[in-house]
């Protein structure tokens, strides 16, 4: 269990992805970054695999076109209404509501999945975050022990921290 | 309000911050007397609504063959509003437009209140509104369901789809923002933004998700947008009633809602930027990118008019000639040359670029393109129902004071949940504006070149 | 914010600028200009065997795919100065101007209709008074030879602005939010307009008067649409196929905009079928005779109905299913495939509306019909060659692209 956290703060984005990068080739891996605007740059340093996200949406899609046949088909079948003429199932109307339900089936997994894997909400507020990383500064909290602990804050002050805090867990 | 500060063409983050947050701090008496002025009026047009309820639908000037008016007039009219946030929003998105950052949550939160404000129509225009529920597809005794073939079907499912989809898109896009709000505010604000926030911090697992969702509702957002109003346009396509019987009407509806929603922008948005101090944050460059959205969509609107007509003619349907001969040349023959002389001429104007800067011009403009369009939907629906077919069917309508009152109630309710919203949540999304902070700073330094 | 591999590439491409003279040279030339022998010899000969109705069906259904490839590629290099797009460098201006010429070729050929006339229309033989007005062959000739030579005239301003030296900075110039220089902002959006009008009025009176009883007020925008669309995936054909000619560090090799070229295949092949879906759900539904029949004979019966499924499938569906994922539109191969079946996708859906019009029980597809397509294609490819010359000149420049790219 790692004693000590180390928050560095980053005024520019490349520098705080130029440190992630320092860190992982130290082969440190336990850190946390905050970031107040979603970098790309922050994200490809990091280098985690892409989202799920998309597969979850694709998998509410699927269901919500898979809902829409059954709710069309069924109720058409249960009250077997002549409008029209048109067939009892036709498929124009239909597509129409696998369409829509599509659309409302996966922006709602989307979003779901979004609180879940993003783990909000949440009461916890991991350590070493401070308001001004919503604001306009990157910041890199590593957790690391005492005897790693001087290396690291060079290694992030070289890297272009604006500030560099130790803070006991 | 708070005067024009100097304007500072170097922004930075925290700039940004600040501008934006500070329209969040508590409003003074001349607020809080116009959301209770417009409440008062909400509060009227419920009454009325109420004394509907008791009385039924004789009250209104629905009459055989005119059924559909001003509340379906009320309901296209508010969803068409709400387009043009989805359109900033979502396809802007994907179009990396860069001017989109600083207007984009205004028109989300358009969108909205707009879907909100239209929702109410559809119960409105019920007779026994209690049983609203027997629309819904549930096992039942009476072994009755809701008929899927009918376009009235897919409007429900189209507009709720709608209404969620934004609603889930909009909170997505506040988190951030509000998480932002939260470490600037305190006492109750703060207890209020932190719960709202959920615990938003930023971190990389964070930021990795949120993006790649809000990529993919942007990509279900932008179908969903020409899906919605194409099927409130077959409302009517669908009909054989001529003047209603039109393919065109999807992708023309489309266009006219756009049009119709991105002047709602302007409208709302010329006025907040002056009341709400953020000259710094709305530069000229975005009300000249928003200028030719309209310009463009009124000239695809102008395109559809002269195509039905042509087409009318080119038909040699006599009853259809007959109902277009009656819309330009019949009783109600001013309304339809108001919304032509506000629809396609005076857009016009926006061909030059200096009344695309010149934001009284453009807010002007921007109130005859929502008479225009209000219009338009009157024109096409009541219009066209009043010379159905045979000259003995023809009819009339006259508008009742419950349906004035219903129509003040929804705009002010539309605009008193608008103005709500704009002093307790984040009126411009200071995330996406410190993304774009690059094209920021070059805007402003243009506006003070164009202003020097 | 772009991630290192597009800065490499940058890189790269920057320190080896390989000037192309040209590219597409003799052979493409050669080929080209047998085919247009091939095709003129067999038109020739199909009229004096007495199959002049097919012989004519040909010449128009290639004379409107053709034009509408041309005009739609210029179209979209104006939408591009329209949006701002500096995704691609000056290239995908390039690519869209490169079909222009054909555009002069199509005006002429377009009067060639004249001596066809009562093979095509079939109210020339059979006049319709109510119509008459409209439907008589001055007025058409006239009006539609005015549209299409203004269109041109238009389209060759608009290009020669857009290969001045401003406006091709411009392009480049990423890190701008300037306007595009004041010819173009005047010439663009007044391409956009007459596009819009001008190719309304081919397709009503060029298609939509075959069938002169029918009407449809989403057609003539439903036909230009899908003239865009195919000027677009021509565009990105030639950007796939000229990628592998062009040594090693050209534009085409960067995925990320070869990612753009494919979304934009993708959304408006999208918009394409959304458009079909408009007008046949309309007049489904509507179950009025009058607007029916031309549906019913060329979705639900045979012989034509496996020719619209066939349209839809490699218009919309193939390039929906296979460009969704990321992946695929970075593979030029695969992009490459789905754009050459998306034009020939493009080429039925014109026969599939033009033809059954004229000759409705059988499918006449037979070597006439072939030799004229090549003759047509031979024209489009040789007078395109000076534009993809200047195609493969601007994508090995070693131009910056906009960084806002992913």
């Amino acid at each position: 269990m790692s004693a000590i956290a180390i928050v560095s703060s980053f005024a520019d984005d490349a520098e705080c992805a130029h440190a992630i990068e320092q860190l992982r080739v130290a082969q440190v891996g336990d850190f946390n970054t905050f970031s107040p605007i979603p970098s790309h740059r922050i994200e490809h340093a990091i280098g985690k695999k892409k989202s799920p996200v998309r597969w979850i949406v694709l998998a509410g899609g699927i269901s919500g076109i898979l809902t829409g046949l059954a709710i069309t088909i069924g109720t058409t079948y249960e009250w077997r209404l002549n409008a029209g003429g048109k067939p009892l199932l036709s498929w124009p109307p239909f597509i129409i509501i696998c369409f829509e339900l599509m659309v409302l089936l996966g922006g709602i997994s989307g979003f779901t999945s979004v609180l879940a894997l993003a783990r909000i909400p949440t009461a916890e507020i991991a350590p070493g975050y401070n308001g001004r990383f919503g604001e306009d500064r990157f910041g890199i909290v590593v957790h690391c022990d005492e005897e790693q602990a001087e290396r690291i804050e060079s290694m992030m002050k070289e890297a272009g921290a604006e500030e560099v805090v130790r803070e006991g867990v | 309000m708070a005067a024009a500060p100097k304007i500072n063409t170097e922004p930075t983050f925290r700039d940004i911050d600040r501008s934006v947050l500070r329209v969040m701090e508590p409003a003074g008496l001349a607020y809080w007397a116009w959301i209770g002025f417009c409440f008062t009026l909400v509060g009227i047009g419920a009454a009325f609504w109420a004394h509907q309820i008791y009385a039924g639908l004789g009250v209104t000037g629905l009459r055989q063959p005119v059924m559909w008016a001003i509340y379906i007039t009320n309901f296209v009219f508010w969803v068409g509003i709400a387009h043009s946030g989805t359109l900033i929003s979502a396809i802007l998105f994907l179009f990396r437009t860069k001017w989109r950052t600083a207007v984009y949550r205004a028109a989300e939160t358009m969108t909205i209140f707009a879907v909100a404000t239209a929702g109410l129509f559809p119960l409105i225009h019920l007779g026994r509104v209690w049983f609203f529920y027997w629309l819904l597809p549930y096992p039942n005794e009476r072994y009755l369901q809701p008929d899927f073939r009918s376009p009235l079907v897919w409007d429900a499912f189209a507009v709720s789809t709608y209404l969620t989809t934004s609603a889930l898109f909009w909170t997505m896009g506040l988190i951030p923002d509000i998480a932002n709000a939260r470490e600037a505010a305190s006492g109750w604000r703060r207890k209020f933004y932190t719960v709202l926030a959920m615990g938003w911090q930023g971190t990389d697992r964070q930021w990795r998700h949120y993006s790649m969702a809000y990529l993919l509702l942007a990509g279900l957002a932008t179908p969903l947008v020409l899906s919605v109003h194409s099927v409130v346009s077959w409302d009517f396509a669908m009909a054989q009633l001529p003047g209603w019987h039109s393919t065109i009407f999807a992708p023309y509806f489309v266009a006219g809602a756009i049009f119709s929603g991105v002047a709602m922008v302007v409208t709302l948005l010329i006025p907040m930027r002056r009341m709400l101090g953020i000259q710094d944050l709305l530069t000229e460059w975005h009300f000249d990118n928003l200028a030719k959205v309209i310009l463009l969509t009124s000239l695809v609107v102008t395109y559809s008019y002269v195509t039905e007509s042509f087409m009318t003619w080119y038909s040699g349907d006599p009853i259809e000639q007959m109902t277009f001969h009656m819309r330009y040349f019949g009783p109600w023959g001013p309304l339809f040359w108001m919304m032509v002389l506000c629809n396609c001429l005076i857009p016009l104007l926006l061909f030059s670029p200096r009344i695309r800067v010149n934001l009284v011009a453009l807010w002007i403009i921007s109130i005859f393109i929502n008479i225009g369009m209000w219009l338009e939907r009157f024109v096409i629906i009541a219009g066209s129902l009043r010379v159905n077919f045979e000259p003995s069917q023809w009819g009339t309508y006259h508008v009742t004071i419950t349906e004035i009152m219903i129509t003040v109630g929804a705009f002010a309710w539309f605009l008193g949940l608008f103005s709500l919203f704009s002093r307790f949540l984040p009126i411009i999304s200071m995330t996406e504006l410190k993304e774009g902070i690059v094209w920021l700073r070059k805007a402003l330094k243009m506006d003070r070149v164009k202003a020097a | 914010m772009s991630s290192n591999p597009q800065q490499a590439h940058h890189e790269r491409a920057a320190t080896k600028p390989r000037p192309v003279e040209s590219v597409v040279g003799n052979t493409m030339q050669k080929v080209a200009t047998a085919m247009i022998v091939l095709g003129a010899a067999e038109f020739v000969v199909a009229l004096s065997r007495g199959a002049s109705a097919i012989a004519w069906q040909a010449y128009l259904v290639n004379l409107l795919f053709f034009l509408g490839v041309a005009q739609g590629a210029v179209v979209a290099s104006a939408a591009f100065y329209l949006t701002q797009a500096k995704w691609g460098g000056s290239t995908p201006y390039r690519l869209g101007e490169a079909f222009a010429p054909f555009l002069w070729v199509g005006f002429f050929l377009f009067f060639g209709l004249y001596f066809g006339r009562s093979e095509i229309f079939p109210w020339v033989t059979h006049p319709i008074p109510q119509k008459a007005a409209w439907l008589n062959v001055p007025f058409l000739f006239a009006r539609d030879g005015i549209g299409l030579g203004v269109m041109a005239a238009v389209s060759f301003a608009f290009i020669r602005a857009s290969r001045g030296d401003d406006a091709r900075a411009w392009s480049i110039a990423t890190d701008d939010i300037e306007l595009p220089p004041p010819s173009i902002r005047r010439l663009a959006p007044l391409l956009a307009i007459v596009y819009a009008v001008v190719y309304s009025l081919i397709a009503f009176d060029l298609v939509m008067s075959l069938a002169p009883v029918w009407r449809s007020t989403l057609f003539g925008w439903f036909f230009f649409a899908g003239a865009f669309w195919s000027g677009l995936v021509a565009m990105v054909l030639v950007a796939t196929v000229l990628r592998g000619r062009l040594g090693e560090h050209n534009l085409f090799t960067n995925p990320v905009v070869m990612h753009d070229y494919g979304k934009m295949v993708f959304a408006f092949s999208v918009f394409w079928v959304y458009l079909v879906f408009a007008q046949y759900i309309v007049i489904w539904y509507g179950d009025l005779p009058v607007e029916t029949f031309f549906i019913v004979q060329r979705v639900h019966h045979m012989p034509w109905s496996p020719l619209s499924v066939a349209c839809v499938v490699l218009i919309w569906l193939i390039p929906f299913v296979v460009l969704m994922s990321v992946r695929t539109k970075k593979t030029p191969a695969i992009l490459g495939t789905v754009s050459a079946l998306g034009l020939i996708g493009m080429w039925l859906e014109r026969y599939v509306l033009v033809v059954p019009s004229l000759s409705l029980d059988a499918i006449p597809f037979g070597p006439t019909q072939f030799f004229i397509s090549i003759g047509f294609l031979g024209a489009f490819l040789l007078s395109a060659v000076p534009g993809l010359n200047r195609v493969a000149q601007a994508a090995t420049s070693g131009e910056p692209v906009g960084d806002d790219a992913e």
